[in-house]
């Protein structure tokens, strides 16, 4: 199990989508990671990738809507790191489109969202709690 | 080699430590060593440039690299392979971040480069003469080492 309690936000509907966030990426990773022979799985890895990547832009858009309604002071710096994220991930796979999904390059993505969504959803989400708390609103 | 350094580097692997991976660091003995060398199978290097220039090494056991990943991904890490090396080069490289950002406090501008991640045993020979500076550092999970190789420009 990826998702940890104290990632939690505190805001219903962003803790929902989180969860779901960490357990497709888990999904993703153990499918990379186990020991079946790389051809055979390459279908499935590259079917989660992409249910994930539809998954973090789905999310995304909820979590800005969120911060428009609640006037969150930061929104426009959390906004661009999801835009950066979001261009990262898309550059990173037109380049296993046009290098050829090695394992090796898969593992490296797995790795880098891994790290990215712990250290974002760990320390720069929490803020948007930590906000609505300051307002006095139920997180 | 400054106090600010070592604390920026200090303080940002504390941070980062906790938040990543739910471990305490506490810093153990210090070291001057000539070059950057370890003996242990991970090492991650990062290039710094700007105000200071040089690199810093973090240095891993396998078994407490397999445990720091497994950890963050919750699920059992059985070798370094390349999923296990690139989260520990994405942590050095962060750890190396925030420690760019502490630096700015003491009026150093700095970045660093993409992380490169060497397994196996490692010995620079390029700076051979030069002194670098080790900070032994000690988590529930086993012992790691960061070498900090810095000069001001």
């Amino acid at each position: 199990m990826m998702w940890k309690e104290k990632y939690r936000v505190g805001v219903g509907l962003i803790d929902s989508q989180h969860i779901e966030l960490f357990s497709r990426l888990s999904n993703f990773i153990q499918i990379v990671q186990n020991e079946n022979d790389w051809d055979e799985k390459l279908d499935e890895v590259k079917e989660t990738m992409a249910f994930m990547q539809e998954y973090v832009v789905f999310h995304f858009d909820d979590e800005e809507k969120y911060m428009e309604q609640i006037d969150y002071p930061h929104i426009e710096l959390h906004k661009k790191i999801h835009k950066d994220f979001k261009d990262s991930i898309n550059d990173y796979v037109n380049l296993l489109q046009e290098g050829g999904f090695t394992e090796d390059k898969i593992q490296e993505l797995g790795a880098k969202l891994m790290t990215w969504l712990i250290m974002h959803v760990g320390k720069m989400d929490q803020q948007i709690g930590e906000y609505v708390k300051e307002k006095g609103g139920q997180a | 080699m400054k106090a600010e350094y070592i604390n920026s580097f200090y303080s940002a692997t504390q941070d980062v430590f906790k938040l990543m991976l739910d471990l305490d660091v506490e810093r153990g003995k210090l070291d001057v060593v000539e070059g950057l060398i370890s003996s242990k199978e991970a090492n991650v290097i990062l290039g710094v440039t700007g105000d200071l220039k040089g690199s810093i090494l973090f240095s891993f056991t396998k078994s407490m690299t397999l445990e720091m990943v497994k950890i963050m991904a919750g699920m059992e890490m059985n070798e370094i392979d390349n999923f296990v090396s690139s989260a520990l080069g994405e942590v050095a490289n962060i750890v190396g971040g925030n420690a760019i950002t502490n630096l700015t406090e003491y009026n150093y501008t700095c970045d660093i480069v993409p992380p490169q991640v060497i397994i196996g045993e490692y010995r620079s020979l390029s700076m051979a003469n030069e002194k670098a500076l080790v900070i032994s550092m000690n988590t529930d999970i086993g012992e790691f080492s960061v070498s900090i190789f810095l000069t001001e420009k």
